[in-house]
């Protein structure tokens, strides 16, 4: 799928006005460049040195937005210049009032961060390896190779690295593992190197379960991991030894009710992906749903729960 | 450890809603940052806000780590609060949908001043006042 870039040379006046002409048309989000902003930014606590870029124009602000390149994309960006030009009649200084377009390709910003993606060391023994990285791996090390392209799931995040640390504590060998939202794969070829004979790796997004599957083949675990696309765990006929779910807090509690159900007795659920301040409800609705929160775990914003289902009657 | 800023990026992109499609990916692409390691921040922390557009300011350093602090709606977002509309005019210069006070101009620019990036609280107004009559939204 191609892109069209659409940037608009205007200024500081007119920002929020050519915004709201971007998302009239249907544009999903803008990219605004105020250099206003490095002036105000100069007395800012959150760092210590600015590198203002050089040649900064400090009148020209720019607004970009991004339109699918389809058949109504030339009728869509006239309506954007026509409503553009007509700005000053309502007493906003356009400045130039330039828009360019300029066709794009997802390979253009897709791999830069790979640059910066190298062999990471997480909990005891596991490595994550970018696939284009050499790594020599020491005894002991559970080696990950990954190419998470646009996937989540890079081992980067603190809340990947708290699963990938609670997974090797828990995973036993020959044990059965759902892992939802799974993503670029990450947590389930964990729990393959781990020794789990089963692992169940469900995405909603197809992409995801595309980029799941090149990974676990990479890692030579095609039998004993399936991806699969799904939402949540609906139509799943397997029960597991431990489920894991690295998503958000409300998807998280959204599941705690299917995830009682699709748990062995002692079966553990961890749940990540839990900014601190929604912990407590995440708490809160595990417990509804019978399970006893064993084990909670914090790294920087981030917390990580290991529950598990109260006996009955308990 | 000083901390070095090698850019500040400015998005306006959906709570809750970040993935690596533009505008996400094509603004960030270029800073080497983590792209999902972003979305899932952002949408962690927006998703109480769903349904609406949240500016994000983010600034990332040298070693490619980033910060970003979420600000409020975008100035025709509250506009449109303000008026009780759903969507702007599609011929504001005709089609009048609808209308908001001086006060409410006055109110919107002083929450937004910082973000606007104006001088004055009159510099602000003049911003939002213009964005109102843009949508077909009449000053009174």
């Amino acid at each position: 799928m191609n892109w069209v870039e659409i940037k608009v040379k205007t200024t500081t006046e007119a920002i929020e006005a050519v915004s709201n002409i971007f998302y009239e048309a249907g544009v999903a989000g803008v990219v605004i460049e105020d250099p206003k902003i490095y002036l105000r930014s100069q007395d800012s606590d959150r760092w210590d040195y600015l590198d203002i870029p050089e040649g900064l124009d400090f009148e020209v602000a720019q607004v970009t937005g991004y339109l699918v390149e389809d058949s109504s994309l030339a009728e869509r960006t006239q309506v954007i210049r026509d409503r553009i030009r007509e700005l000053p009649s309502y007493g906003l200084d356009i400045g130039k009032g330039e828009v360019a377009l300029t066709t794009i390709s997802e390979a253009d910003w897709g791999s830069a961060w790979k640059k910066y993606y190298k062999p990471t060391h997480i909990g005891k023994n596991i490595v994550i390896k970018p696939s284009w990285e050499v790594y020599t791996p020491k005894a002991g090390e559970v080696v990950i190779e990954l190419d998470p392209g646009m996937a989540f799931g890079t081992g980067t995040h603190e809340t990947t690295m708290l699963c990938l640390e609670i997974l090797e504590k828990y995973t036993k060998k020959d044990m059965t593992v759902i892992d939802v939202g799974c993503g670029s794969g990450i947590l389930s070829i964990a729990c393959g190197k781990l020794g789990a004979k089963q692992v169940l790796a469900i995405d909603k997004d197809e992409n995801a379960v595309c980029i799941a599957r090149e990974n676990i083949r990479r890692n030579n675990l095609d039998t004993q991991i399936q991806a699969v696309k799904g939402d949540k765990l609906i139509d799943i006929n397997t029960k597991a030894d431990i489920i894991v779910a690295n998503i958000i807090a409300d998807v998280v509690i959204d599941l705690a009710k299917d995830a009682a159900l699709y748990l062995q007795d002692n079966g553990i659920f961890i749940a990540s992906g839990i900014i601190k301040d929604r912990k407590l409800s995440v708490i809160e609705a595990l417990g509804k749903n019978g399970f006893d929160v064993i084990g909670q775990f914090e790294k920087g914003e981030w917390v990580a729960l290991v529950s598990t289902q109260a006996p009955i009657g308990s | 450890m000083a901390k070095k800023v090698v850019s500040v990026v400015k998005l306006q992109i959906p709570a809750g809603k970040a993935t690596p499609a533009p505008p996400v990916g094509p603004a960030l692409g270029p800073t080497g940052i983590n792209i999902m390691n972003f979305c899932k921040e952002f949408n962690e922390k927006t998703a109480p806000q769903a349904g609406l557009i949240i500016p994000v300011e983010l600034s990332v350093y040298q070693d490619r780590s980033f910060t970003f602090i979420l600000k409020t709606p975008p100035a025709s977002v509250l506009l449109k609060k303000a008026a009780g509309l759903d969507k702007g005019s599609g011929e504001p210069d005709k089609s009048k949908v609808g209308q908001v006070s001086k006060k409410d101009i006055k109110e919107i620019a002083q929450l937004k001043m910082v973000d606007l990036n104006a001088d004055t609280i009159e510099a602000a107004m003049k911003m939002v006042e213009g964005t109102a009559r843009s949508m077909g939204i009449t000053v009174v």
